[in-house]
């Protein structure tokens, strides 16, 4: 039988257990054995026997059971239906051979494959070995050598080895441990690593920073005896630390900011709770504590005096929302029901690192789990309710703000009842169209006034209501005509008392209990179910908890956050410390960081994991003190290159002993944030905020979490799917991840401003600038033999772009992916001048009806009225012809961030002069949209009509908004301007964001004819498309009319740029460098 | 060797020495590839130790490569391989309450009347199976396919559905079928990619690009998009403004600085593993191309396709395109149809169907008929179908909502024995009856016939033995004859 990749647990349970060579029946079964029966045996039984043949099924067809030893032995009508070692006697694998004609098992021509047979012949020559109670692994209680699993033991503190000998400088305890099974294994430590590596390796590691060349110099120069702990209490304190280690906790807790399903809506507050695990990490905030926030910040809350509550504990129940939701799922239940089992489920791996999500459906079958415990753990969070009515303000915050806001409510009632009026239709209507959408049951649900709903069903009727009050955002676009003007213009009027109206609170994304009754948890057993009250893991703990239930609140989740946090806890301090260990070794002392049960691996080093988790409570918690300690270890400081590598391959293939210390290749975030760390990019104020798109230089963690569309470059090496809890990243390496640093336009922009860079801060000599490149690239001096290389290369590839003319030309724009989209976008900003993407006036442009579009990703609008232009013929001077496409500034005097097209021709009456036509479609930040405007131009007797399209291109179900507007232009909007792609001819006015398949056609396009996002492509009436793919070329027109984008002269700078280029392409190899990647 | 824990993939392998003897750079390995007439015999062999080198199955398998012709958004069952006389019968009325009972549908369309569909259906082939006349084509292809009429899900919406028939699960998080099929198997072809996805738009396809994901499995055994255009890889091409000379000289360099680094740290194989995942991109930007490039196919074949349809030419295209791929061994190829839900047809299904099949019938009869003539049909799967079926009653009047609960795939080809109508379902087309098959047990029967016991391909994760069928499945053994 070809088992090519026979079951790693059964694999790993063979190591783990003394395997016993049973070829007869064994009493005790060994555990691999047990093993193959669980995961290779039972599923063919269950798949083709059980339903006739089992206990469980209570069916025992020719007197036959075959889920337990004795009854197998026993055997049915016709004899034992195994003999066990035996193949060719046992009856069983004679019926399933179908060499019999009178016994063929299963019947009806159901024969069993020839594996599923060659694996029952394997199980029946190892003497069939089974589980004792031989039916479904029902525990059901726990034994005494349970409760002995080392991770399930108190924490008692080991006294520390003595050593003899060999204990280097700055040795802490944690090298007794490490330097006694060493020694053991009669391996040696290896010697520190020199003073630039180690400053690398720990500044990567407690900041995800490499040093800038300052503070390399800086700590090489100090020659005291505490320089290296003086750098690491430095790092320890640096607002950098929370940024990279908040990383990993985020990781843990699946945290994105969007929703994460067909719909990826980014969630306007998510962002908060990351801002709160930096915060907290920053402060070294006891873990204790921080726990006991995430899981109960709210009852913290509401049970402290008001002026005593801290915002901090509501935003860090955003722990609670981190997963994945579906806002139009109308199976409500099945939906909360999910949402539930996945926080139970992050929750044991986070907290209690054991794998109790095996347990959600039967009892656990090697760890003492129940599946009562899955349920006994899931009440503590049944109570839930998400929460985004909250403000997170103080007292004093909210009441200047409720004051000022009544104020604000009194100057514009009028106003308001009367949108309220105008709307209440609408309103109506919407209503009534999304309770339709839900069944009986819920509608039932939802309709009961809330004091008459038992928890659960408020639980279910408040989620079931969001995809009601979801309805509500799009009122606005219901009204028409008359009406629609008249909301405008009181949109408008409300404007004016916006001096009246204080800023916004910033809403809650987090959540609280239903109330002090909990919903009741049930575990289901077959057709029946069973009430299960809340309780800890009971082989820790098998009584039921009793919580008295506080004013709102069911007091539960406090009660778990005081367990898990109570000293006695035997997981919560081992699993913590095990990560850090994880995150500064690349492996936990225990390897399965979220493991700790027998599948997981047992620890390297038992007594030094319980060292560290005793010592961990000691300090109150502190995590930076367990960072201190663990990198000020002579462990930790060893050199990677281990001198005496084949004895330690010999005897410790995988380093677990840690005879060296392993080299490593950066993370994702580490990646991305030490390419902009190089090349000056990097902004690190202001820090946390929202997220920002991928082109903006700032830290990683920053950038906008979402789930459907992460970052390229993070992507492709190895970012956390942030679908379920991870606790270790994976390490590939991939082709993709060589395409992209090496083809891309993105690594081409930074090796572009890495060179710039050099040449502003060195331009003296070339061998100055490739000392500097090395410095910020490996943070070390270039051996002379390197030097002179990248010396000779750069000479020749000088010589190579000059004699060629230089191929590096001043671009127009850099390329990027737009989230959701294929390919790459231009990336332009307004500092590169409205004619930076200039296409010639031309022939084969419109003269009457046209029409525009693009996909566009607006990275901001102006803050003032001013418009940002997606295209433009146009010089912006309102008394020449011309006309733009842009989207409206912030302080529009009609709608901020909608579309607007502004002509300048002649209008019906004769005259010239302006009409800016506005969509009133109001567009998102940082979301990628398909915008078109057709354009049909008016007669001196009927009006003309722009229509406006705005496609989301993150949301598939979210319809095609269509705004129809009437203008008064008849023509006369030519000019011999170039046509400008986001930008115009004049000053200002340019485009900050992505814009990708520009399309300029003439005519007024009708909506079928429009791309809204399809494939972009040419037909008669099209007279340009920019597509901006670098094939054929990213400034061609891909119409046969040839209307490319003419890149600006560079003039003088073309003499200097064979220089620029050589050195950006000595950075971009040095970015691509197995060195820039891998830290020893 | 080193050993890595299983979140630790690289080909590591000893190139370093192979490399400095031959006194070549991965630059020069990979360029002369690059530079190389016919990069197909200039490519160098596989590196050992690959994740994704070729490895046996449990069992002979039937097929060796599949294509999953993804219909996504769901088209109608009942339109299509599953005629109902009831519907006709019953039309304008409510279904009798035994149906719908406890039944939620995505619109809410659990009382609406009965929707009769307006098809003409013959019976086709030796095994006369139904099918209408909205896929005339690939009825010609009737005796190549087994109809599977019982099949059955958990999602009732897009991404629920899309994500369920992608990775068992209808929660993201799980590896797709073609990364477990690329982690069991590996691919036969080391310069291309295993898993291939394809769609007929630039829309997103529900859930996007997680939908050929690895889920906790490492990023190698991901689904590569091929993309329409001149860069069918990401990042594929030597950038614009790069010459030839200039990228080669900068490779060069690059060898020489990772060499230089390597120098001091001998055993630290992860550093070779780096250099070679270079080299196999710059194979892969020598075959790639080369795959994709159709100028070299006949005209009669691209008219088999409908490529000289404009209607049916992209899908035509990514037909064509997955033939060419599986006959350089990829192992796993997967096509969209209608990417972004554009096979939901709430209302007007006439239009939408029809649209949808003039795109689509003709290039997958092609397929068929093209795989079968150069002897690639019998190691080939191809399956047909969507993440569910639709209602028999009727949404906005005409068209169909979500169905999860019976609905039809098809599957050709790979050991297939076509011309049989495998399962039923009631007599409206809304639940799956006899030999209910879940996805689950479609997966498990896909496996089995490229030669994988489900049960026994297992990846460890978090400490628990995971499985594409997570535990459940069934091998529909009959589905082989």
């Amino acid at each position: 039988m070809n088992l090519f990749r026979l079951s790693a647990t059964a694999l790993l349970a063979a190591a783990l257990f003394p395997t016993v060579a049973s070829h007869a029946a064994a009493p005790q079964p060994s555990a691999a054995d047990l093993a193959f029966y669980e995961q290779t045996v039972k599923p063919i039984l269950a798949g083709a026997c059980f339903e006739c043949h089992s206990h469980e099924a209570k069916k025992f067809k020719g007197g036959l059971a075959l889920d337990s030893t004795a009854a197998i032995l026993k055997g049915g009508d016709t004899g034992p239906a195994v003999v066990p070692g035996d193949v060719e006697k046992s009856l069983l694998i004679k019926a399933i051979r179908y060499t019999d004609a009178d016994l063929q098992m299963p019947p009806k021509n159901k024969k069993l494959g020839s594996d599923q047979i060659a694996a029952l012949e394997k199980w029946v020559k190892l003497g069939a070995p089974m589980p004792e109670s031989g039916k479904q692994v029902v525990r059901g209680k726990i034994t005494e050598q349970d409760r002995q699993w080392w991770a399930f033991v108190p924490v008692r503190k080991p006294v520390v080895p003595a050593v003899s000998g060999q204990q280097s400088a700055g040795s802490n305890p944690i090298d007794a441990f490490i330097l006694q099974k060493l020694a053991a294994a009669q391996l040696k430590p290896s010697p520190a690593a020199d003073r630039a590596t180690l400053a690398r390796r720990v500044h990567f590691d407690l900041t995800g920073l490499p040093p800038t060349p300052f503070e390399l110099d800086q700590f090489l120069t100090d020659k005291s005896a505490a320089a290296y702990e003086k750098l690491v209490d430095r790092l320890l304190a640096s607002p950098r630390y929370g940024e990279k280690w908040a990383r990993h906790w985020l990781d843990l807790v699946r945290y994105a900011e969007s929703d994460g399903y067909k719909a990826d809506d980014y969630r306007q507050h998510a962002w908060r709770y990351r801002d709160y695990v930096v915060k907290s990490l920053n402060a070294d905030k006891p873990y204790a504590q921080f726990i006991t926030e995430q899981l109960a910040g709210d009852e913290l809350y509401f049970n402290a005096k008001p002026e005593a509550r801290n915002p901090d504990h509501l935003v860090a129940t955003g722990y609670f929302r981190a997963g994945i939701y579906e806002y139009n799922n109308r199976d409500v239940r099945g939906q909360w029901q999910r949402i539930i089992e996945d926080i139970t489920d992050t929750s044991a791996d986070v907290f209690l690192g054991v794998g109790l999500q095996c347990a959600r459906c039967h009892d656990h079958k090697f760890d003492p789990l129940l599946q009562k415990d899955y349920y006994r753990f899931q009440a503590f969070f049944a109570p839930l309710l998400p929460r985004e009515d909250l403000v997170v303000a103080t007292p004093a915050e909210r009441a200047a703000h409720d004051e000022k806001l009544a104020k604000w409510e009194t100057a514009t009632a009028d106003i308001r009842a009367e949108i309220e009026k105008l709307l209440a239709q609408a309103k109506k209507n919407a209503i009534a169209g999304a309770l339709e959408k839900f069944i009986e049951d819920i509608r039932v649900d939802m309709s009961k006034p809330v004091a008459e709903r038992t928890p659960y069903e408020h639980q279910i009727a408040e989620l079931a209501y969001r995809q009601v009050t979801y309805e509500f955002d799009k009122l606005d676009a219901k009204l028409k005509g008359e009406p629609k003007e008249r909301l405008i213009a009181l949109r408008k009027k409300l404007t004016e008392f916006d001096s009246l109206k204080p800023a916004a609170l910033p809403p809650l994304f987090g959540a609280t209990d239903v109330g002090p009754v909990a919903p009741v948890t049930y575990l289901s057993k077959g057709k029946s179910k069973e009430a299960i009250a809340p309780g800890h893991l009971s082989v820790l703990d098998p009584k039921d908890v009793q919580v008295a239930a506080l004013r709102n609140s069911t007091g539960r989740r406090r009660e778990l956050a005081r367990w898990l946090t109570a000293p006695e806890n035997p997981l919560t301090a081992r699993v913590m410390v095990n990560r850090l260990w994880q995150g500064h070794f690349g492996r936990g002392l225990a390897a399965n960081a979220s493991d700790f049960g027998k599948l997981g691996e047992k620890p390297s080093h038992p007594e030094l994991l319980d060292w560290l988790a005793a010592t961990f409570v000691e300090s109150g918690w502190s995590l930076k003190a367990m960072h201190r300690l663990m990198v000020t270890s002579a462990t930790y400081r060893q050199t990677s290159a281990n001198s005496e590598f084949a004895s330690a391959q010999r005897f410790d293939p995988d380093n677990r002993l840690l005879s060296h210390f392993p080299i490593r290749r950066l993370e994702a975030e580490q990646i991305r944030d030490a390419v902009l760390a190089a090349t000056g990019e990097l902004k690190l104020e202001p820090a946390g905020g929202p997220g920002t798109d991928q082109l903006t230089p700032r830290r990683s963690i920053y950038s906008k979490w979402l789930r459907n569309a992460p970052n390229p470059l993070l992507n492709v090496f190895d970012l956390a799917e942030p679908f379920q809890s991870v606790a270790q990243r994976n390490v590939t390496t991939t082709p993709p991840q060589a395409l992209l640093l090496l083809n891309s336009q993105m690594m081409l922009r930074h090796a572009r401003a890495f060179a710039k860079r050099l040449e502003e801060e060195h331009p003296s000599s070339d061998e100055d600038m490739v000392n500097a490149a090395y410095r910020l690239a490996f943070s070390r001096e270039p051996r002379p033999i390197e030097r002179s290389s990248a010396l000779q290369f750069l000479t020749e590839q000088k010589q190579r772009l000059g004699a060629k003319g230089s191929q590096d030309k001043a671009r127009g724009f850099a390329a990027e992916k737009m989230p959701y989209r294929d390919g790459v976008a231009a990336v332009v900003s307004p500092d590169m001048g409205g004619d930076a993407l200039a296409v010639p006036d031309s022939p084969s442009f419109p003269t009457g009806d046209f029409t525009i579009e693009a996909n566009i990703l607006a990275r901001t609008v102006d803050a003032t009225a001013a418009v940002r232009t997606i295209a433009a013929k146009w010089s912006g001077d309102s008394k020449k012809p011309g006309w733009g496409f842009a989207l409206t500034g912030d302080g529009s005097r009609r709608k901020p961030r909608t579309l607007v097209l502004q002509i300048m021709g002649v209008k019906q009456d004769g005259s010239f002069g302006e009409d800016a036509i506005f969509s009133d479609q109001v567009l998102a930040l940082a979301k990628p949209y398909a915008v078109a405007a057709t354009v049909k131009l008016a007669t001196a007797t009927t009006p003309g009509e722009v229509v406006f399209y705005v496609k989301d291109l993150s949301n598939d179900d979210e319809p095609l908004s269509v705004a129809k507007v009437p203008h008064k232009i008849t023509g006369g909007f030519t000019n011999p301007l170039a046509l400008n792609l986001g930008g115009r001819a004049g000053k200002g006015g340019g485009f900050d964001g992505m814009l990708d398949d520009v399309r300029f056609s003439t005519g007024a396009l009708k909506q079928e004819e429009l791309l809204l996002g399809a494939e972009a492509s040419v037909t008669e009436a099209t007279v340009g498309l920019w597509p901006f793919e670098s094939k054929p070329s990213a400034f061609k027109d891909a119409t046969k009319h040839a209307n490319d984008i003419q890149l600006k002269p560079t003039g003088a700078k073309a003499t200097a740029s064979a220089r620029a280029a050589a050195v950006a392409d000595l950075c971009h190899v040095l970015l691509n460098a197995n060195e820039f990647v891998y830290i020893d | 060797m080193k050993k890595y824990g299983c979140n630790q993939v690289n080909w590591a392998f000893s190139r370093r020495d192979f490399l400095t003897r031959t006194g070549g750079g991965f630059g020069a390995v990979a360029l002369s590839s690059l530079l190389a007439e016919n990069p197909l015999t200039a490519a160098p062999t596989a590196p050992v130790n690959s994740p994704l080198a070729p490895r046996l199955g449990h069992y002979a398998a039937k097929a060796k490569s599949v294509i999953f012709l993804f219909m996504e958004g769901g088209p109608s069952h009942l339109d299509t391989f599953d005629p109902k006389e009831s519907l006709k019968k019953h039309a304008g009325k409510p279904l009798p309450p035994s149906f719908t009972k406890g039944l939620i549908t995505a619109m809410g369309e659990y009382n609406s009347p009965i929707f009769p569909d307006q098809r003409q259906w013959k019976q086709h082939g030796q095994g006369g199976l139904w099918i209408s006349d909205w896929c005339k084509h690939v009825a010609e292809s009737a005796d190549d396919i087994a109809v599977l009429r019982s099949c059955w899900a958990n999602g009732i919406v897009h991404s629920n559905g899309v994500c369920q028939m992608n990775t068992g699960s209808i929660l993201a998080g799980r590896p797709s079928l073609g990364a477990w099929v690329s982690y069991g198997l590996g691919t036969l072809n080391q310069n291309l990619p295993a898993f291939v996805a394809m769609q007929d738009n630039n829309g997103t396809v529900v859930n996007g690009p997680r939908n050929w994901g690895a889920g906790f499995m490492p990023a190698v055994y991901q689904g590569t998009r091929i993309l329409p255009g001149n860069e069918p890889i990401a990042n594929l091409n030597t950038p614009e403004g790069v010459s030839d000379e200039q990228q080669r000289a900068k490779l060069d360099f690059l060898n020489t600085v990772n060499r230089q680094h390597a120098a001091a740290r001998p055993q630290q194989s992860e550093l070779d593993a780096r250099i070679a995942a270079y080299e196999l991109a710059f194979r892969m930007q020598a075959e790639a191309p080369e795959t994709v490039d159709l100028s070299k196919e006949t005209e009669a074949t691209k008219k088999l396709y409908g490529m000289d349809d404009s209607v049916a030419a992209p899908f035509g295209r990514m037909c064509l395109l997955s033939r060419r791929l599986v006959e350089r061994g990829v192992r796993f190829v997967q096509l969209y149809s209608g990417a972004g839900s554009k096979w939901d047809a709430h209302s007007g299904i006439e239009k939408n169907h029809g649209d949808r099949f003039r795109e689509t019938d003709q290039p997958v009869a092609g397929l068929l008929k093209d795989l079968k003539s150069r002897g690639l049909l019998d190691s080939t799967l191809v399956i047909w179908g969507g993440e569910f079926g639709r209602t028999p009653m009727s949404e906005k009047g005409n068209g169909r909502d979500h169905n999860p609960t019976g609905f039809t795939m098809w599957m050709a080809g790979g050991g297939v024995k076509g011309g049989q109508v495998i399962g039923t379902t009631d007599e409206f087309g809304l639940h799956a009856v006899e030999d209910r098959l879940h996805v689950h047990d479609l997966h498990a029967t896909i496996l089995h016939l490229l030669g994988i016991n489900h049960e026994q391909l297992v990846y460890s994760y978090k400490g628990r033995p995971e499985r594409a069928t997570m535990n459940e499945g069934e091998i529909y053994r009959r589905i082989t004859g």
